[in-house]
């Protein structure tokens, strides 16, 4: 079943078409791959998908449902959640009380609604931030503030998670633990859109990949074919050979 | 980068670090002079705290003994006011009312970040309808009816303002509330025939006992505190923390920003409405200087930065402080002296104490009783 479908998705900025007709769908329970060179799209496509961007022309549907128009909160609510590829936590509040604002009821009248304080912990605890959760994340190292990011996520309960650049800046170690974490997600029935413009990576993770250049789709396919195919090689030659490779 | 913009930001590095250590150095010293008395009453009062933080804590935030000790006396302080400040009834009184505006501004401007400079439009609002009801309709009209009015027309015009404003973002909402408070000033002169102009409308006070009068006005500032504090505290005050902080934070996190802003006008709204009527009736009237000038918005706010924005019982404190240094403390010194001193202390404060006096002596006496908050 399609979980996430765009269809023709154009986004201009003036006379700059950064995302130029494009079309890909997400099946459920899959892990995509978004990839492309620096500068290929592939941020403003989840901008464009979350509505931080409203769309030039083209259509977003999630799960049957026309979300174009949507806010970025009623998107969130109906089971996307997206993990920036900056890290915003607020300051003043501990990683507990980061991650619990994710679980308030969209309501006005809620004075008392977040999640309990054993499931802020469940959340924290899928990405290892559960001894963290008293800290200001000021003081938590980067791949920490990181996986914050990840469990505030994880908070808002969604079916499925699209993840810019979420190995940015992590060691081998780090990398390798936190795919292990996106596997486990998936077992419990959550879909995700992997964003990198480096591919090596997303091999032993993604299902499937999709190649942006210059805001169009130049491939997609299973990750060994795209390895080897020379219209993506070329795209990056430009750039950094040894992603693809 | 030029020299004069790294100058500047050199400046700014030293001035940023002179605060923090003029900041840790009065917190040092205030808890070093403090703390020989205050750690052995510390202990003493913690149980009583802790029998607090069970029941209350959740809903109003816990205490350390010493900070509970500090609301008991305010609040004895407050209550018991006629018994020790007869000859100062009349600034407490005024201090109550301001001390509602205070709030009210707070928990708008101070809590989601989109400053207002036009609160006073809101307060003179409620004084409006109060004086127009009873100068057209009918003098004798009961208090039953011309509060939840005036309550009503000020939460309107707050919602009038705040509907098209606080979707935009930057500093387009503080210009809309500048340019409402200037419009609604010129209106009350330019409809003059209804509202007496600069002369305004004469109003009844409660009553020419002015320990009663106080009671009335301290009464309601009371509930306005606690309610403010308790929503403050909730989920609610939490958010409109965060739409401050980071604003795409909270869409991220499924909620409406525009929403939770709007029902912040609202919570604003309620008591400026409940203070503009206590000052129409504690003044016998209502004019343009007195309630709507936009002098009176940056009182409020000047009360609230003494205080500390976003804490609620900090801006009331800091109204208690401005309006007893504004009408007792520095009366000897003059008109142009006495404001004079008490902007310069509003800067003082912007400047080496952003977080406000009274945040400062809350957190010192938590440091007092090991609250690392």
């Amino acid at each position: 079943m399609t979980l996430l479908s765009v269809e023709d998705l154009t986004k201009q900025f003036g006379g700059l078409v950064a995302v130029d007709d494009l079309s890909f769908g997400v099946e459920s329970g899959e892990i995509l791959g978004l990839i492309g060179p620096n500068g290929s799209g592939k941020t403003t496509v989840f901008n464009c998908i979350m509505s931080i961007y409203q769309v030039t022309g083209g259509t977003v549907r999630f799960d049957g449902t026309d979300i174009t128009d949507d806010k970025t909160h009623e998107i969130v609510n109906r089971g996307l959640s997206r993990v920036s590829q900056e890290s915003n936590p607020i300051g003043s509040m501990t990683v507990r009380e980061n991650i619990e604002l994710f679980t308030f009821p969209n309501s006005i009248r809620s004075f008392d609604g977040g999640a309990s304080d054993k499931a802020i912990a469940s959340y924290a605890a899928q990405v290892d931030i559960e001894d963290a959760l008293n800290d200001d994340p000021g003081s938590l190292p980067h791949a920490d503030v990181r996986r914050l990011e990840i469990a505030k996520a994880l908070a808002t309960e969604p079916d499925l998670l699209l993840l810019d650049e979420p190995f940015a800046g992590l060691n081998q170690t780090e990398v390798r633990r936190l795919s292990e974490q996106f596997e486990s997600f998936r077992e419990q029935g959550i879909t995700m859109v992997v964003v990198d413009h480096n591919m090596r990576g997303l091999m032993d993770l993604v299902d499937r990949v999709v190649v942006l250049h210059n805001g169009q789709k130049l491939a997609s396919g299973d990750p060994a074919d795209i390895v080897g195919d020379e219209r993506v090689q070329d795209a990056y030659l430009a750039g950094e050979v040894s992603a693809v490779q | 980068m030029s020299d004069r913009e790294q100058t500047g930001r050199g400046i700014g590095r030293l001035t940023g670090r002179a605060e923090s250590v003029l900041r840790d150095t009065l917190l040092a010293q205030g808890a070093g002079v403090v703390g020989a008395v205050g750690r052995p009453a510390e202990r003493l009062l913690w149980p009583v705290a802790e029998r607090y933080n069970r029941r209350l804590g959740e809903r109003f935030g816990e205490v350390t003994g010493l900070q509970l000790l500090l609301l008991v006396v305010a609040f004895g302080g407050l209550v018991t006011a006629p018994l020790w400040g007869q000859d100062y009834l009349r600034p407490l009184t005024l201090g109550a009312v301001w001390a509602v505006f205070a709030m009210g501004w707070d928990i708008q401007s101070g809590y989601t970040g989109y400053i207002s400079f036009g609160h006073s439009a809101l307060s003179g609002a409620a004084g409006y309808t109060t004086g127009l009801l009873v100068l057209h309709l009918n003098p004798e009209l009961s208090l039953f009816v011309t509060v939840p009015l005036s309550i009503l027309v000020t939460t309107a015009l707050g919602l009038a303002i705040a509907v098209p404003s606080l979707r935009l973002r930057g500093p387009y909402f503080s210009l809309v509330t500048f340019v409402t408070v200037l419009l609604f000033y010129r209106l009350t002169k330019a409809l003059s025939e209804w509202t007496n102009g600069l002369r305004g409308i004469r109003v009844d006070v409660f009553t020419y006992d002015l320990t009663l009068q106080y009671y009335m006005v301290v009464v309601p500032m009371l509930a306005v505190a606690a309610t403010l504090t308790y929503v403050g505290r909730s989920d609610i005050g939490t958010v409109l923390i965060a739409i401050r902080e980071n604003e795409d934070a909270v869409s991220a996190a499924g909620l409406d920003p525009t929403k939770f802003k709007l029902w912040s006008f609202v919570l604003s709204a309620v008591p400026m409405g409940i203070g503009g009527v206590l000052l129409a009736h504690v003044n016998a009237g209502v004019d343009p200087q007195t309630f709507v000038i936009v002098d009176n918005s940056i009182q409020m706010i000047a009360m609230a930065v003494i205080g500390g924005m976003s804490s609620i019982l900090g801006p009331l404190g800091g109204a208690f402080l401005f309006v007893g240094l504004r009408d007792v403390f520095l009366v000897g010194l003059g008109e142009e002296l006495r404001w004079l001193a008490l902007w310069l202390l509003v800067l003082l404060v912007l400047v080496f104490a952003r977080d406000g006096l009274f945040r400062l002596l809350w957190r010192a006496l938590g440091a007092l009783g090991g609250d690392r908050r």
